[in-house]
């Protein structure tokens, strides 16, 4: 054997053993509880209370975050396979539908009232972030984050002597937060000086994912619309209705009193509208306005979004904590010793401490405590009693995807409200129908 | 060496890229077959056959028929484009000059990056309030379109970014076939008192068409794929922009339907196949008549 041979074997061999010991004590040690979120500050938080938890009981938890654009694909990708990565899945509430019918998410309808009293839960997200079907009493998820879209408008716009006085002469009434769409749109028009380079409103409108229908939504049910008939899936006659077809007119007017581009606005680029000072008002998830108050401080107020006839209906947002099916049995069972802690309501305290931890326990959301506690927290704490959710049924992908496109035809122009409807609701009839959902 | 040896070791030596191919090639494409006529799905165990009902779906259903006449569209004004402008600026820096060198090296940049980080940042240029170009028009008084985000403009938007990405690789290889020409062709036709644009018509663009086709050829197939720009402008689910590897995506990823996908995905492989067939006659049509 040459001289570099001979001295290269034993450092090889050396090699390859340590290899295989570390390997042997990487499998010997308890891997963290892996939970996957998408990206953004409430994951950064829940990483942080998490830390609480390790100290707690040993046991460490990585909450991976995921780039929000593909995280849906990279969650069921995993799915897919035989084992997933994660242990626990924060899924959007549209996801729980599928979760529950493939076999993905665990059922926890035997176990969580063993650790929570469920109607500490908010019945609103009992309803669309854990149960399937909604109010089955079949639970597959825990509340993580509870959202809902709110409205920020700009405080000191609305507080100038000068604009209270124009507006009280145009429209012979106080400029004051609006209670009602029309009131809304009243204002939007007021603030709309584009030649100023300053607009009345903006909405969730993007089409690449869920924005455009989340925004529509919170018009659609006050105006008395729907997305089906209250106790079917029957679509045809329940949504091409005139009261969807005002709301939707009314919205596409809403839009238009909006900056450059305000018919295709994702969550961020709403934001950023109104982060960059040149928008009176912004309907979005209560999520995103820790960022909007650090930025303004006491320039900016808070409120439900607004209602018609006496019908104020918000959109649900937020997200349930899942526990995949695929995944080891003691796995499952340290995914449970992590949701039970977090459901603790000394636990959910601290929780709402978080930018954007917003609760579902009932008891903290009604306390004096929690409403003063952010501008934000009351108008929050009052449009969880109203939130609805869009389809969360297996298909609601499909479902979701021919809602954006049917609306964005209504609000470009490109389809007559009335036929965007129509053309909608008889291709949701047939996606439920091939899904099973509908005779 | 033995004759059977000699043809043993040629079997031991293509046999790892056989299996490289059969493994990553000829087995998912087998697998895809089967599952389009299967209700496979992402994330359930197990299938059901469906007969040629996945077919049948994806005949009758317009977002296909709309996403290949998009896609189509998309190929042809790509191709086109970036053709005629790559072998025009091919035929300015034909000439050495001063700096010619550096000026193409700079030229080539755009399709060496990335096409998302690419979609990306077109996406800053192009954004309708902050976005570089629409601060330009606007300091000239000129309309600002919402390039990405209105109806009329998107698609516009991503033909323009993948013309300035694949415009240089038109240029290369234009620039490869115009010094593939003899100078004595062109020395015969100054003899001959040819004008410009006879020696064009005659010598240039003959001589240099087998290449061009290719490039051609190339730049269609890889233009059929077109993903990266559309996710990274206006994401899988826009019917303005959506082509046939974004409904894919859609179908495959989003709603989760393996069996349908996989279909949708088989007729656009035999679609690609046929262009590719077209392409490949007429450049074998073309090398015929230059021998």
């Amino acid at each position: 054997m040459a001289p570099l041979q001979r001295s290269l074997l034993p450092l090889l061999l050396a090699s390859i053993f340590a290899g295989c010991s570390s390997k042997a004590a990487e499998s010997d040690e308890i891997r963290p509880v892996t939970v996957w979120w998408f990206q953004w500050p409430p994951a950064a938080g829940l990483a942080e209370l998490a830390q609480d938890f390790t100290r707690e009981t040993g046991i460490a938890v990585d909450v991976r975050q995921i780039p929000l654009d593909s995280y849906q694909e990279q969650v069921f990708q995993e799915f897919g396979g035989n084992e997933t990565k994660f242990d626990i899945v924060i899924g959007d509430s549209q996801w729980i539908g599928r979760g529950a019918t493939k076999g993905l998410y665990e059922e926890l309808t035997e176990w969580l009232p063993s650790v929570i009293a469920l109607d500490s839960i908010h019945p609103r997200a009992a309803r669309y972030l854990c149960e399937y079907p909604e109010g089955s009493g079949r639970w597959y998820a825990a509340p993580c984050e509870t959202d809902a879209i709110g409205l920020a408008y700009r405080k000191d716009w609305f507080e100038d002597a000068a604009e209270r006085t124009a507006f009280k002469k145009r429209f012979g009434r106080e400029l004051a937060v609006p209670a009602t769409w029309e009131e809304f749109r009243d204002i939007a028009q007021f603030f709309q000086r584009p030649a100023e380079k300053r607009y009345g409103c903006a909405f969730p409108t993007g089409r690449a994912y869920d924005s455009l229908t989340m925004g529509f939504q919170n018009l659609l049910w006050a105006f008395g619309g729907k997305w089906h008939a209250d106790d079917s899936n029957h679509v045809v006659g329940h949504l091409n209705t005139p009261a969807t077809a005002a709301a939707l007119e009314f919205f596409a007017e809403l839009v238009r009193l909006g900056p450059k581009g305000a018919e295709n606005l994702g969550y961020g680029e709403v934001l950023e509208a109104f982060q960059n000072g040149s928008t009176a008002m912004l309907c979005n998830y209560f999520a995103f306005f820790p960022s909007i108050q650090a930025q303004y401080g006491e320039r900016v107020g808070f409120a439900p979004v607004p209602g018609k006839d006496g019908r104020r209906v918000a959109s649900l947002g937020g997200q349930g904590l899942s526990i995949s099916t695929r995944i080891a049995p003691e796995r499952k069972e340290l995914a449970k010793k992590f949701i039970a802690w977090f459901l603790q309501r000394p636990v959910q305290e601290r929780w709402i401490e978080k930018p954007a931890g917003f609760t579902a326990n009932t008891a903290i959301l009604a306390s004096p405590a929690f409403r003063a506690q952010t501008p934000y927290n009351a108008p929050f704490a009052d449009s969880i009693d109203t939130m609805r959710d869009f389809w969360n049924v297996p298909v609601f992908n499909e479902l979701l995807n021919v809602t954006q496109k049917h609306l964005g035809k209504a609000i470009d122009g490109e389809l007559s409200v009335q036929d965007a409807l129509d053309q909608l609701a008889a291709e949701k009839e047939r996606i439920l129908k091939e899904a099973g959902l509908l005779p | 060496m033995t004759a059977p040896r000699r043809e043993m070791l040629g079997y031991a030596f293509v046999a790892p890229t056989l299996v490289f191919l059969v493994a990553f090639n000829v087995f998912p494409l087998a697998y895809n077959l089967v599952l389009g006529f299967t209700d496979a799905e992402l994330v359930a165990r197990g299938f059901e056959w469906r007969g040629t009902a996945n077919y049948g779906r994806v005949f009758a259903d317009p977002e296909f028929a709309q996403a290949l006449r998009r896609t189509g569209l998309f190929v042809a004004s790509a191709v086109a484009i970036e053709l005629v402008l790559g072998f025009v600026v091919a035929l300015a820096l034909r000439a050495r000059f001063r700096g010619r060198d550096v000026l193409l090296t700079a030229l080539l940049v755009p399709m060496m990056l990335s096409p998302a980080v690419i979609g990306l940042f077109w996406n800053l240029i192009l954004d309708g309030n902050y976005g570089v170009l629409n601060q330009a028009l606007g300091a000239l008084g000129l309309a600002e379109p919402q390039w990405t985000t209105d109806s009329d403009f998107k698609f516009l938007s991503i033909l323009l970014i993948d013309v300035w990405m694949w415009t240089p690789f038109m240029l290369l290889i234009s620039l490869a076939a115009l010094n593939s020409i003899p100078g004595t062709l062109y020395e015969a036709a100054e003899v001959d008192r040819a004008g410009r644009w006879t020696v064009f018509r005659r010598i240039t663009l003959p001589l240099c068409a087998p290449l061009l086709g290719l490039a051609a050829l190339l730049r269609a197939t890889d233009a059929l794929k077109q993903f990266d720009l559309v996710m990274a402008v206006t994401g899988p689910n826009d019917e303005r922009t959506q082509t046939v590897s974004t409904l894919l995506y859609q179908v495959l990823f989003r709603d989760g339907k393996l069996g349908l996908g996989s279909a949708y995905a088989c007729l656009a492989l035999v679609l690609v196949i046929a262009l590719a067939t077209v392409f490949t006659r007429y450049l074998d049509t073309l090398a015929r008549r230059s021998t």
